[in-house]
């Protein structure tokens, strides 16, 4: 339980840090977890393939494809028994970890990514296509989403049923 | 029954200018008593009323089809009929008012022909037809001939190619038909008010080419639009300005040609070829029928290079696309628009689905049985060869740009201070309106959506731009996110086509000829645009209330040897 709390505070650190890119619509500020205090990176929700431009479920999520662009990531051994870098889609509560793909230092790209708002964790790993995250995250940040925010207190609402 | 909202606003309006003049940042807002029960917008399900603009009205009068008229006399509308027309073939088009029934509330509404949708006008390609209109309304009017290559002059596009028509008056309209396809007619005056009541009808244009679209059993032509009604009313609109102009006006019924709870019955194994078109003012539809495979085919102005299976299609205001279904075990199957809203009091998407209609499949096996073919995704290496010709062009630099943004002012100070914070995120496609109170209240009045030339900084109708008939034209859009109030944009083109070569700098893999290009919030789209067509077009936002706040624009194609 610790372990999620961290992660939770690391995600929710590394939105509120977000000065570059400038929060929009699809960039991400990747934050560094504490295995590699080093590395640094961003990420850009880019619409997966579709013929209508912009991709979507047939529940009306969007999906993206995620570019990576990382940068000092250590090599992955320097940090134990791992050999790559895993990229996750990872539930707000941290419950469901989605695995998106491998990346390295320089631009990757991984995907597809479908939900409303997600952590998007990048954990070193033993192996490129694992069931679950074992290893060391390395960055993390929050979906662009993240930045919907409850308006429960704003004048706007004030006097609603909470 | 259109009385009660009248009434309403009557109220509100007698209350209002003391009120609103106490609060700086009311400034322009009308403000009635302090009763909810005043305020006639419904909300979206699960969703709150904002107790902050309670009581106020936006600053223009009400207005709804057919004031003063007894709806008795007004004829009860019919559902649209299929007219086949010949080269030289004329059709007369009388716009006019008509009663229809929705969900047991009758309304007077307006309707081409007496009929909603309008008469599906099926023609070969390269026909030329006449259309002698007639308006018949209370307001003017125009048709414009949306996604044809067609002469200037016939465009229907007031101030730029023809004066609006008055009640009463007529005017001629020649019509050629390039281009195979699905395409529509509406009219271009007030779209937010004479589209949304009913005026609106499509074109099949049919290829020579019997093979054109992979086989299917049947066509079927779908109009999707929505209404906005509380209780058995009728939501007015602006009288001398669009209201709803932040999102444009979203409806909380769904209506499929018309009618609030479509019905298909098909055969098993059918394969059912449906032309979808969006006439809603506002909405991004994400359609599917649950179980059953869709094959996307073609789009504004033809077919894909290839075609590609889909679990749903999405679909903006005034987009086509043809898409095919199979239908091979028999029951009941729902249509359905399924979509992620935004729920800002809470800070949470909401999923919602509506369902739009029904298509019963019959135990009755289906002849010919083409459920083979569906499954075979074609190529369409005659249009990838077309295509072909314009790749040169792909990847030069834009020659022209435009920013898409919004100014505002005089909007109420809650308004402003939630947009202020809300702003921090804005979803790429807002399927549905969370904040309709809030919307209704900005008009034309104060908002004003805008296109910017980024070269000369103009905007709108001051944006003059000439280029030769025969160029080929790199358009870059940008749909600024950092604006009051950033949201998709369907831009439309008027008389010409074109392709979408990129989205943020990924390249277009299938390409389509377009009339319409949805640009999500924060994306800049590149379009190639194929000028062959000379004379003064319009390019604007089909968001009906944005058009209707000045998003719009004219791009010159000069003919040959202009300048």
């Amino acid at each position: 339980m610790k372990g999620l709390a961290v992660l939770g505070c690391l995600a929710l650190a590394a939105t509120s840090a977000g000065s570059k890119p400038k929060p929009g619509p699809y960039d991400m500020a990747l934050a560094p977890g504490p295995a590699a205090p080093s590395a640094r990176g961003t990420a850009r929700l880019v619409f997966a393939d579709s013929p209508f431009g912009v991709a979507a479920t047939a529940d009306g999520r969007l999906r993206f494809d995620i570019r990576v662009t990382a940068d000092a990531l250590p090599d992955p051994a320097t940090l134990g028994a791992y050999h790559t870098y895993v990229a996750w889609e990872v539930s707000s509560d941290l419950s469901d970890w989605r695995r998106l793909g491998t990346i390295s230092n320089g631009v990757s790209t991984v995907g597809v990514a479908e939900r409303n708002k997600f952590l998007f964790i990048i954990t070193a790993e033993a192996d490129s296509a694992p069931a679950v995250h074992a290893g060391p995250v390395v960055l993390h940040g929050t979906s662009p989403s993240g930045w919907l925010q409850q308006f429960l207190s704003h004048p706007l609402f004030r006097g609603a049923p909470g | 029954m259109i009385r009660r909202p009248l009434l309403a606003f009557v109220v509100i309006f007698a209350a209002a200018g003391a009120l609103a003049a106490q609060d700086p940042g009311m400034a322009g807002m009308s403000m009635g008593p302090d009763s909810s029960d005043m305020m006639p917008i419904p909300m979206p399900r699960g969703m709150i009323m904002l107790p902050g603009l309670v009581g106020l009205a936006p600053p223009v009068a009400p207005f709804l089809p057919g004031a003063g008229v007894d709806p008795s006399t007004v004829p009860l509308a019919r559902p649209s009929v299929i007219v086949p027309l010949k080269n030289g073939d004329t059709l007369d088009l009388t716009a006019g008012l008509l009663r229809r029934t929705i969900r047991d509330r009758t309304f007077v509404m307006y309707g081409f022909n007496g009929q909603v949708p309008g008469p599906l006008i099926k023609v070969a390609q390269n026909a030329t037809i006449t259309v002698r209109f007639h308006n018949r309304l209370d307001l003017p009017s125009t048709v414009h001939w949306h996604g044809v290559r067609l002469d200037n002059r016939s465009d229907g596009v007031p101030g730029v190619t023809q004066d609006p028509v008055p009640p009463g008056g007529d005017f001629t309209y020649t019509v050629h038909f390039p281009d195979a396809g699905i395409y529509w007619y509406h009219p271009h005056v007030r779209e937010d008010i004479e589209q949304a009541m009913g005026l609106y009808g499509n074109v099949m244009v049919a290829s020579p080419d019997t093979a054109y679209y992979s086989p299917a059993d049947r066509d079927v032509a779908l109009m999707l639009s929505d209404l906005l009604i509380h209780a058995d009313t009728l939501i007015p609109f602006g009288k001398e300005a669009p209201d709803f102009v932040l999102m444009g006006r979203v409806g909380n019924v769904a209506l499929v040609n018309g009618e609030p709870d479509y019905q298909l019955t098909v055969h098993r194994g059918e394969v059912v070829r449906f032309f979808l078109t969006d006439v809603a003012s506002a909405r991004t539809w994400n359609l599917s029928i649950p179980g059953v495979p869709l094959k996307v085919l073609a789009s504004d102005v033809g077919r894909f290079e290839r075609e590609e299976m889909v679990p749903s299609v999405i679909l903006a205001p005034a987009e086509r696309y043809v898409v095919a279904a199979e239908f091979d075990r028999p029951g009941r199957y729902p249509i359905i628009n399924a979509v992620q809203a935004i729920d800002h009091y809470r800070g949470e998407f909401d999923a919602q689905v509506d369902t739009l209609g029904w298509v019963t499949v019959d135990s009755t096996p289906a002849f010919p049985d083409y459920t083979a073919a569906f499954k075979v995704l074609r190529a369409n290496p005659a249009v990838s060869a077309e295509i072909a010709k314009y790749r040169q062009y792909f990847d030069r630099p834009p020659d022209k740009r435009i920013t898409l943004t919004v100014a505002t002012s005089a909007l109420p100070l809650p308004t402003v201070q939630f947009m202020s914070v809300d702003t921090a995120y804005f979803h790429p496609i807002e399927w549905t309106d969370g904040m309709p109170e809030m919307n209704w209240l900005s008009t034309a009045k104060e908002v004003r959506w805008i296109l910017r030339d980024d070269s000369t900084g103009a905007e709108n109708e001051a944006i003059d731009w000439h280029v030769p008939q025969g160029s080929v034209v790199k358009l870059r859009i940008f749909n600024d996110p950092h604006s009051f109030h950033p949201m998709q944009h369907p831009i439309h083109l008027h008389g010409q086509r074109m392709l979408v070569v990129s989205r943020n700098g990924v390249p277009t893999r299938d390409l389509v000829w377009k009339d319409t290009v949805l640009i999500p919030v924060g994306s800049t789209v590149d379009v190639l645009i194929d000028a062959s067509n000379p004379g003064a077009w319009m390019l604007h936002c089909h968001i009906a209330e944005h058009l209707g706040s000045g998003m719009m624009m004219t791009l010159h194609v000069d003919p040959s040897g202009g300048s």
